[in-house]
């Protein structure tokens, strides 16, 4: 049996597990398949049975603990408090340094690019973008997947230039700074909402924040670290940590960035050193929405609404990775509360993970459209006309499922609100 | 081993997909709820429709192979467990309720069901399924039956047996029979709906159900009642309900049980209490009012050293997630717990409590105590570690008493949890012969091949 390094780590969180099997429940993967293997108690099984030596990292085992959107919902409702989804991050991290990454995604991606529209799409899509990839493919080493899933969705349009192309080093207010904040854009910002980029440098310059954008940020990791390439994941970690040594704090208007680079503490450290300075650097991360609220103590009521948005009826989605990941579902509804001219409805299920799960959809399409239907029906109860969250990654797989389903929301990053 | 040809046979029957042959799947339906009993299956089938398991146990009974009916796997008492190997019957794919009957107060459920997704269902309509085991997230409808479940608002509504009008059956013969009906009174023969439920599926496979509903009460009120000696607070149990008050709970967490919630989610109830006793009332508002003063009134009277009635539903709400958290608690605080669900008859509650404190003391392990008071079950845990062979025998002995001392005091070896593996040492030693030999009878009439998740109950 190979290196269980990572499981060994995170042993104590499998222990816990006192198989009471509530995660059925909130799992939307077993909702939809309803079969052990798909919930954490079953993955927590098998991953004990790993570090006992008992159990190999077979190509279903492979399919086994990819096969988690890593939404959280499971620890979050864990009546013995058991952390899963470390334990499917570290099965992950083992698998892809005894296997290599290319068996964990090789061996599922076989079954989820059968189909041949959607292989040709991909391939399209792939050769538009050639170009982009002898640049990145050293940094972005996920890349691929995030135009893999494109070739297959209802996706937002590209941007002719991305964010990384216009945007200035250095945003200063009017008057004395009094912070000065780096700007992480994240990718689906940088490619695909360059103008939200803008918007969010706009808003905090005028509240008298200097912006720093370092040309150097990379990646934040999510997908490279999430899927187990923990290597990777160290390299892109470095890498931001020195592009922003010199902020007060690093803002992400993407719930997925923020998150992941607030948790290089938790999944990445080899060793104490690394351990104090991811930590050091995850303590100065804020999302945006928690950054308005928390940091620059806006008063929501003195926010205006943007002309277009009046009159509407909102709703919100809480992304996994604020809501779960981050405890962050307070500030949000604070600010969308706070304009006025919207009405605000709750979603029945608003902390319902959308499907996206980052490469899980890119694998798991059809499961996702399953567990997206939910969040449908329950967007469809709210009578809105707009959904906002504050993840583009969920904001593409919920414009997708509401193209799919033809519904008329349109999906909106909270900030888009604000004049 | 199963053959490849049957393995063949089941993917033409129920699909490719609803047949899991892959070792990590059968190991992830090699356990139930319970800690130490692990088998795993030499198949796991997916039926979805009643003919598809009738085919299933057909052929299971002509080659006499064993099958184990599972739902959610939550079960407490091994009984889903494949103790023999052969097949995995898992119900879960049978999941949705057929119809919610307002005029008659009942329901028609597929086993798969889980018991939260009903209970959700059913407030739409005003109703509910009032047996609440408290694995309701994950319990399905057809082990809940077979198991007979129940929980802490047993007190006033009693089990699921009383929840039960009919149930349609596959048997080991292959024959679908429905027994019951959906009448509230039915004496047509003998009873053999009864048969079947806590049968623990050693008898058929429950693949339909008709249940009885009730409708929401309107008011409900939480009262909190303290006491510095836990054996009081058993006796508070019985003075509320002999003074005619029944509240819908009456749930007993003793010292050491607060003192890991208050560690886990402080929520202020009281460290140095011995017992807490939370009651609930419910029903119409005015008597609700008119129970909760009583329920004071009379657990002043016989020994409380505090009385606090919660102020609105969110103060409620707290303190029942700290009862709920509280198995969390225990579980949390050991490598392996042993927790039981003795019951006795309401009024040798105190003498029970003090058996488990003096059995606690004599063998030197820690045992805790919590569970639903009101109807005298309750769930004694000891705290051990399997793999401290020494300290593992002293608990088993410590529970050995405990179990004894439950029967001499007129109780039961399970309330609610089931014999399946768990209890069987003990379910020969308190069941009559006789008994025993016309459960035996029984079982030898309807599954005279004995494939219907066999070597649970007796030894």
């Amino acid at each position: 049996m190979g290196d269980i390094k990572e499981l060994k780590q995170v042993e104590q969180y499998a222990n816990q597990c006192m198989k009471c099997g509530f995660c059925s429940f909130f799992c939307p993967v077993y909702q939809e398949e309803r079969v052990e293997t798909s919930v954490a108690r079953g993955k927590n099984y098998l991953a004990k049975l790993i570090i006992k030596g008992e159990q190999g990292f077979t190509p279903e085992m492979a399919e086994i603990i990819g096969k988690c959107l890593l939404c959280k919902r499971c620890a979050a409702n864990c009546p013995a408090k058991t952390q899963i989804d470390r334990v499917v991050v570290a099965a992950r991290a083992d698998m892809v340094r005894e296997k290599g990454l290319g068996f964990i995604k090789g061996f599922v991606f076989r079954k989820a690019m059968a189909n041949r529209s959607a292989m040709g799409r991909y391939a399209r899509l792939m050769q538009t973008f050639q170009w982009l990839l002898p640049k990145t493919a050293g940094n972005v080493r996920h890349l691929p997947d995030f135009i893999k899933s494109m070739g297959r969705r209802n996706f937002p349009e590209l941007s002719r230039t991305f964010l990384r192309d216009r945007v200035k080093s250095v945003y200063s207010p009017s008057g004395k700074p009094q912070m000065k904040v780096g700007f992480f854009m994240g990718c689906a910002i940088d490619f695909v909402y360059p103008d939200l980029g803008f918007k969010i440098i706009d808003f905090l310059v005028r509240r008298g924040v200097e912006v720093v954008v370092p040309k150097e940020q990379n990646c934040c990791g999510a997908a490279v670290y999430f899927s187990g390439d923990f290597e990777t994941g160290r390299r892109l970690a470095e890498a931001n940590i020195k592009a922003f040594h010199d902020v007060d704090y690093i803002v992400s208007a993407c719930g997925t960035c923020s998150s992941t680079l607030k948790d290089y503490q938790k999944y990445l450290p080899d060793n104490d050193d690394m351990q104090k300075r991811y930590s050091a650097f995850g303590e100065k991360v804020k999302d945006a929405t928690e950054f308005v609220i928390d940091v620059l103590k806006v008063d929501p009521s003195t926010l205006k609404l943007k002309r277009e948005f009046e009159g509407k009826t909102v709703t919100w989605h809480d992304p996994c990775h604020l809501v779960r990941y981050q405890n962050i579902k307070d500030q949000p509804r604070a600010i969308l509360k706070g304009f006025k001219g919207i009405t605000y409805a709750e979603m029945p299920n608003a902390d319902l993970c959308c499907g996206m799960g980052g490469s899980f959809s890119v694998y798991h399409y059809d499961l996702t459209k399953k567990i997206a239907a939910k969040k449908m029906d329950g967007i469809r109860a709210t009578g809105a006309d707009i959904v906002v969250t504050a993840c583009p990654g969920c904001m593409i797989n919920l414009i997708d499922n509401i193209l799919h389903n033809g519904m008329p929301q349109k999906v909106h990053h909270l900030l888009e609100l604000a004049e | 081993m199963i053959k490849e040809s049957l393995i063949a046979e089941f993917e033409k029957i129920m699909g490719k997909e609803n047949v899991l042959t892959s070792k990590e799947a059968l190991r992830a339906y090699s356990y139930d709820g319970t800690t130490n009993w692990v088998r795993e299956p030499d198949v796991v089938v997916f039926p979805t429709t009643a003919s598809e398991v009738a085919a299933v146990v057909k052929i299971a009974n002509a080659e006499r192979i064993p099958v184990t009916p599972r739902g959610g796997g939550t079960n407490l008492s091994g009984g889903s467990v494949p103790w023999l190997g052969g097949i995995v019957l898992c119900m879960t794919k049978m999941d949705k309720i057929l119809k919610i009957d307002k005029e008659n107060l009942s329901a028609t459920v597929e086993p798969g069901v889980v018991l939260q997704d009903l209970t959700l269902r059913l407030a739409k309509e005003g109703l509910f399924f009032p047996p609440d085991p408290q694995s309701f997230l994950g319990a399905t409808m057809g082990g809940i039956i077979s198991e007979n479940a129940g929980g802490p608002a047993c007190v006033k509504y009693g089990v699921t047996k009383q929840y039960v009008l009919g149930i349609e059956v596959v048997l080991a013969s292959g024959d679908i029979v429905s027994l019951g009906g959906r009448t509230l009174k039915n004496v047509v023969g003998y009873d053999l709906l009864h048969i079947f439920i806590s049968a623990e599926g050693t008898l058929g496979v429950i693949t339909k159900a008709e249940l009885k509903l009730n409708p929401i009460p309107p008011a409900k009120k939480t009262i909190v009642v303290v006491y510095d000696d836990v054996a009081k607070a058993g006796e508070g149990v019985f003075r509320v309900l002999e003074n005619g008050v029944v509240p819908d709970k009456i749930e007993l967490i003793d010292n050491w049980v607060i003192n890991r919630i208050e560690e886990m989610m402080p929520i202020g109830l009281p460290k140095e209490a011995d017992a807490v006793l939370l009651f609930e009332a419910d029903g119409v508002p005015e008597a609700v009012e008119k129970e909760a003063e009583k329920i004071v009134e009379i657990t002043k009277k016989y020994g409380a050293t505090d009385v606090k009635i919660a102020k609105d539903a969110d103060e409620a709400n707290k303190y029942w997630l700290a009862r709920k958290a509280g198995f969390a608690a225990v579980f949390g605080k050991a490598k392996t717990v042993l927790a039981e669900d003795v019951t006795v008859p309401r009024g040798r509650i105190p003498d029970l409590i003090r058996k488990c404190k003096e059995l606690a003391k004599k063998y030197d392990v820690e045992v805790t105590v919590l569970g639903h008071a009101g109807d005298g079950n309750l769930h004694p845990s000891i705290l051990t570690d399997v793999g401290n062979k020494e300290h593992y025998a002293r608990a088993m002995k410590a529970m050995d008493g405990i179990i004894e001392g439950a029967v001499e005091l007129g109780g039961v070896l399970s309330g609610e949890h089931g014999i399946g593996l768990e209890k069987q040492k003990f379910f020969n030693k308190v069941t009559d012969p006789v008994v025993v030999d016309m459960m035996k009878g029984v079982k030898a009439l309807l599954d005279p091949g004995n494939i219907m998740n066999p070597g649970k109950i007796w030894n």
